[in-house]
């Protein structure tokens, strides 16, 4: 660019910059220091308000500060203090994790797991295709079936109880977990294959589908309201039961079962979510020359042989970082679930329920409980593990970039 | 993969596009029946009914219309997303130039920082959001909900735009500074026209972002009726006993048939720009 030099070139940058990162430094940065800071304090229900006496209290929250003290609320609530232990909110979050049972609990699942992390470094690492021992495809197969036959072997759902004891956080986490591990391979299954029908030149009406599939995308702007719809599917008397009512099935209550409530959310999330992939996977399709598949035939290369080692491999760049962006944000996800169940049904007084994944169990701890102290603490653990996975997807997208142009 | 199919296959390919046309149509088309059906029928429907409308009214409709307060809701909703849309727009556009055109001290470091304060969810930062907007006397109001969105869009949107701008060559505005142009001159006389398709897509997303928020408006403009916005407004109607379920069929299909045209009219635009704007990560 013109080397403009010194201060007049700095001068210009701030001038552009500085609306951008006042927003910032107000809506993002502060909240994350008021965030860590009261996660150490004892806030809730009880004491809600600040000791502007405190120096870091006075100094951060915007309620003590001498322009603002007029809107402050005046309660005769005690005032908030530092936790005593410090860290009681995370020990209460993580609690009993660092015993000896839980983290041989935690080992036997990572143990089970282990074939699966081999498996994807096994496909990363290898730099040519030609020395492999096996194709991606068969490692992964290994590695699954590894996997499977390991969980057999040490008590995974043994292991997994013993953690679901361990404290919210590991609960709430692990059922996020869960549901992207279902949800994302299903959406990303639908999309492949929806996206591979709409890419053949022989299918009659392939702009009609295409704008048919593509209608939930565009509800999804407006997911919480579609989710009501979606939720009104599976009430006791709603949509499936008054089907199944016809063929004289008695249906069940849907979204207070455990099992079924999860299927219900993800079933929901599905239909929002699998025409990204579909579009995604279809632009990539279409960027595939034509030419490769004919020399894959004259070679005598069967449908499936083509599918795994064509264009699977080529589809990768654009749809790999697809799939982490969606990981993450399907972790994260809140209006579905919420519209659905708000996190019910319950498993216990004083436990999160069974569909409550990470951003519902936070919104009920603020809003519901008040239980400020333990939220921001949750926030905080949240935000380093979500700050690693974003990092991770920069890598991949930027690692993937130079294919795709 | 691309031969001809079979015939076996290509039965088994129009069945595959004609369940998953009518899993995606389905819930809407739902939405449009229940909205024509008076409230109390609703759990009474037949076979046929849930398919066809075998029995319609505009009671629905009218009531939302005209008894309940949907259209202050969606001239509240209008408003704020618009307003959202041109200052997210306008700020962050110069951000995104500056971050493309210059190179200063840590531009790569802003970059990232942008980034890495937008993976702090969003749900837990709104009680310091809302600890800012009362201090500021702004809780309750629509400024307070315009600000907190405005922030919450600025990332997202710094970033697409500069991907795209990262795709226009320099040498224009070189050449235009040659001619004695300023940095700010040749940023709005050259770079903003060539960035207009990057800038409509930004701007749709930033109105989306707003349009369709539940959690932050609910919270910061918790009441009275009269200033909620119409996504907060309507999910109150829907969990409501004493409303019929009808009439928030009514009025989520009013809102979200216009939505959907617009996605459908700018799809083309939306893939495009998307990948133009290359904001992968």
């Amino acid at each position: 660019m013109v080397s403009r030099s010194g201060r007049r070139k700095n001068l210009t940058v701030f001038f552009f910059l500085a609306p951008t990162l006042l927003a910032v430094l107000v809506f993002n940065v502060y909240p994350i220091l008021l965030n860590t800071y009261v996660s150490f304090t004892n806030r809730n229900k009880v004491h809600p308000n600040p000791d502007c006496s405190v120096a870091l209290t006075g100094l951060l929250d915007p309620l003590c500060w001498p322009v603002f003290r007029e809107h402050a609320p005046t309660g005769l609530a005690e005032p908030y203090t530092l936790a005593d232990p410090l860290f009681k909110n995370y020990t209460e979050l993580l609690g009993k994790l660092f015993t000896v049972d839980a983290l041989l609990a935690l080992l036997r699942v990572v143990l089970v797991l282990l074939p699966l992390a081999l498996a994807f470094f096994y496909n990363q690492r290898k730099t040519r295709p030609d020395l492999a021992l096996a194709s991606p495809g068969m490692v992964w197969l290994y590695g699954i079936l590894l996997t499977l036959l390991a969980s057999f072997f040490i008590d995974l759902p043994g292991a997994y109880a013993n953690l679901m004891k361990t404290g919210d956080f590991l609960a709430v986490v692990a059922r996020s977990l869960i549901f992207v591990v279902i949800r994302v391979p299903i959406t990303f299954a639908i999309g492949f294959i929806l996206a591979v029908i709409l890419n053949s030149p022989y299918i009659k009406g392939r702009t009609f589908f295409r704008v048919v599939l593509f209608l939930p995308w565009a509800a999804s702007s407006l997911a919480i309201l579609m989710a009501k719809v979606w939720e009104f599917f599976f009430r006791q008397q709603g949509t499936i039961n008054q089907v199944l009512a016809i063929f004289g099935v008695d249906g069940k209550a849907w979204l207070q079962d455990p099992t079924t409530a999860l299927a219900a959310i993800i079933i929901a999330d599905i239909w929002f979510s699998y025409p990204f992939f579909m579009v995604t996977i279809l632009g990539a399709l279409q960027a595939i020359s034509n030419d490769v598949y004919e020399a894959a035939e004259m070679d005598g290369a069967s449908w499936w042989h083509q599918l795994f080692n064509i264009t699977l491999p080529l589809i990768r760049p654009a749809v790999l970082p697809a799939i982490v962006l969606t990981s993450i944000s399907a972790f994260q996800m809140f209006g579905t679930a919420y519209a659905i169940t708000a996190g019910g049904p319950s498993m216990g007084a004083g436990q999160p329920g069974a569909t409550e994944f990470v951003m519902i169990y936070a919104y009920k701890q603020i809003f519901q409980s008040q239980n400020y102290g333990r939220a921001t603490a949750f926030a905080v653990i949240l935000f380093i593990m979500l700050f690693g996975a974003t990092l991770y997807s920069l890598r991949v997208s930027r690692a993937t970039k130079g294919a795709n142009e | 993969m691309i031969r001809k199919p079979s015939l076996l296959g290509a039965i088994a390919q129009y069945t595959i596009l004609i369940l998953a046309a009518l899993f995606a149509f389905y819930p809407i088309w739902f939405a449009f029946l229940a909205s024509g059906r008076l409230g109390d029928r609703l759990y009474t429907l037949n076979l046929l009914g849930m398919f066809i409308p075998t029995e319609w009214t505009f009671e629905n409709y009218r009531a939302m219309l005209f008894d309940k307060p949907l259209l202050t809701w969606l001239r509240n909703s209008f408003y704020v997303a618009s307003v959202t849309t041109v200052v997210s727009v306008v700020i962050s556009t110069s951000a995104a130039f500056a971050l493309s055109r210059f190179r200063f001290y840590a531009r790569e470091f802003t970059l990232t920082f942008l980034l890495a304060v937008q993976t702090f969810p969003g749900v837990l930062s709104l009680v310091a959001v809302a600890q800012v907007l009362t201090a500021l006397g702004l809780f309750g109001k629509h400024e307070g909900l315009i600000l907190a969105y405005t922030a919450g869009t600025l990332v997202f949107c710094t970033w697409n735009l500069k991907g795209y701008f990262d795709t226009i060559p320099v040498e224009l505005e070189e050449a235009a500074m040659m001619d004695g142009c300023g940095p700010v001159q040749s940023f709005i006389l050259i770079a903003l026209p060539l960035a207009r398709p990057a800038i409509a897509i930004t701007a749709l997303f930033g109105f989306l972002s707003g349009w369709g928020d539940f959690v932050f408006s609910s919270v910061l403009v918790p009441a009275p009726d009269n200033m909620k916005l119409v996504v907060p407004g309507l999910f109150s109607l829907a969990g409501s006993q004493s409303v019929p379920w009808g009439y928030f069929a009514s009025g989520a299909i009013l809102i979200i048939i216009p939505t959907i045209i617009v996605f459908m009219a700018l799809q083309q635009f939306l893939q495009s720009g998307l990948t133009a704007g290359g904001v992968k990560g």
